[in-house]
């Protein structure tokens, strides 16, 4: 009797949301989240990549490759050029600009080879490269040795030229997974700012390379002919997030847009993205420094749709063939990088949710958009069917990487300084 | 004589520190938070692209607001700092200057 007067109003309301249409909010399984502050007082902390006992390696771009233990215990790896505490110091990786050191894996046999990946910029040759590098991890986890580059020859920026963001080592992609499909190492790259890169056959900036853990390439690569067989898929301009749908193990990037069309793309092995800002076709003249990635009016404020007609993320008027994104973030570019899928039963109505992460820019009008996007995207990769933000207790920072860790939680590194574990409740 | 270059000395450091004297922090904070924090960090310790401004004076930093409040470039990241110092007024440069220097101590 007690519960009756209100039965009765929950009732009405429910009834009244299935007549009017309203989502039905009873039925709603949305996870409250909290979060704990894992690591701060990090510099750029970039990446992370976790074993099943909780152990996480993570980079910082540019100090080095570091492993936090289950314990909490942190033990500094790798050292990058200038940096004094870390048990090896590697003189030749180098930061500058937005170049430094970026993505990390863990061998999917760690358990038998301790192995783990990093991708860095390297002076270890003229002109500069950035590099994947592969690292045997001693049993006490407080060195590695063994440095063996596995690829050595990803295009570097070396030099300033006349654009947004136009220092030197711009445009490096820099993340890496494996796919648990095919146990490849997938290699994401940027454009340098240098218009011949994305299409070119040979050089491997603007691509996804599908290697081997020996830098080889992967068995069934299907690039066109003469391309160099290590690359999966070109025409990119600088990816920074690429995860694995659960169920079918699809690849999918994100794609920092250029004033314009971040984009989220299901890769398509030997397809073309179609990014290709060179100057002189497509209806576009000279641009500055032979780049026309950020025209036509780079330094200015303009609609987003009037940039996207000029100089298109997917230029499938030149490219009639180009993978075509599932979403292009409404036409704006935000910083879109870090990809991940939620998984497990923990994240309720969000199970197999697509998550993005943004930086935020927020230039020419544009909002600046820090924020994780929940993306439901289709099986195929080639749609989505919803896009909410997700409602993170840190609120807006600047979210460099999301990675799904053993516990079901979600860990995200922001540029701020920190690593937060996201706990779903 | 000793007298008179007493008060010339005392009357430049007056009229010198007077703007910073001037200067409301807590609206620098303020204007600071919402405008500068997302690409320059919460401590303005420089995040990816973008500078830190930890160490700065306050000489510097109204000198480079000053810069891009003119529509003048000053490195790659002008583009974005001239349409945000476009509509500073003098107390916001100052106020900005007074607590990013604080900030970075």
């Amino acid at each position: 009797m007690t519960h009756k007067p209100v039965l009765r109003p929950l009732s009405a309301f429910i009834a009244s949301a299935v007549i009017i249409g309203l989502p039905a909010v009873a039925t709603a399984n949305e996870p409250e989240l909290s979060q704990t502050e894992v690591l701060t007082g990090l510099e750029n902390p970039w990446d992370m990549a976790f074993l099943p006992d909780g152990t996480m390696f993570y980079t910082e771009r540019c100090r080095g490759l570091s492993v936090r233990l289950p314990d909490g215990e942190v033990e500094h790896l790798l050292g990058m050029e200038g940096t004094d505490e870390y048990a090896t110091t590697a003189d030749d990786l180098v930061c500058e600009g937005q170049a430094g050191m970026n993505g990390v894996a863990i061998d999917p046999d760690f358990d038998e080879n301790r192995t783990v990946y990093v991708y860095s910029a390297s002076n270890m040759s003229e002109p500069r490269t950035n590099r994947v590098l592969r690292l045997t991890v001693n049993s006490e986890f407080n060195e590695v040795s063994d440095r063996t580059d596995i690829v050595e020859d990803i295009p570097y920026k070396p030099a300033a030229t006349d654009h947004p963001f136009g220092d030197a080592g711009a445009h490096n992609g820099g993340r890496i997974r494996f796919s648990p499909e095919d146990g490849y190492l997938y290699v994401t790259t940027g454009d340098n700012h240098n218009s011949e890169i994305p299409q070119s056959p040979k050089l491997l900036g603007g691509k996804v390379l599908r290697i081997d853990r020996d830098g080889e390439a992967a068995e069934g690569n299907e690039p066109p002919e003469g391309f160099d067989p290590r690359i999966y898929t070109y025409g990119h301009r600088n990816v920074q997030g690429i995860t694995f749908h659960p169920n079918t193990g699809q690849p999918i990037v994100t794609e920092h847009g250029p004033w314009h069309s971040d984009e989220i793309n299901a890769l398509v092995n030997g397809g073309n993205s179609g990014w290709d800002p060179k100057p002189n076709m497509a209806g576009r003249g000279d641009c500055p420094d032979d780049y026309c990635g950020y025209e036509p009016n780079q330094t200015e404020g303009m609609d987003p749709k009037e940039r996207a007609a000029y100089m298109p993320v997917t230029d499938t008027e030149t490219y009639p063939d180009a993978m075509k994104p599932a979403w292009g973030n409404d036409g704006l570019s935000q910083g879109m990088a870090p990809a991940e899928f939620l998984v497990g039963e923990q994240w309720g109505d969000w199970d197999g949710r697509l998550i993005v992460g943004f930086m935020g820019i927020g230039f020419g009008g544009t909002s600046v958009g820090q924020r994780i996007n929940l993306i439901d995207i289709a099986e195929d990769g080639l749609s989505v069917n919803d896009v909410a933000e997700m409602p993170v207790p840190m609120g807006a920072a600047r979210f460099r990487s999301l990675v799904l860790g053993p516990d079901g939680d979600l860990y995200t590194a922001v540029d701020e300084g920190s690593i937060y574990r996201i706990t779903p409740e | 004589m000793k007298v008179s270059l007493f008060c010339a000395i005392a009357t430049t450091l007056l009229m010198g520190s007077a703007p910073l004297q001037a200067a409301d922090k807590s609206a620098g904070e303020t204007l600071y938070a919402d405008a500068c924090a997302q690409c320059h960090g919460p401590n303005a310790q420089g995040m990816a692209s973008f500078p830190s401004l930890s160490g700065r004076d306050a000489e510097y930093i109204t000198s480079r607001l000053e810069t891009y409040r003119a529509g003048e470039k000053v490195g790659s990241n002008s583009f974005l700092m001239i349409p945000n110092a476009t509509d500073l007024s003098d107390d916001d440069i100052a106020n900005l200057a007074a607590f990013i220097t604080e900030s970075g101590e």
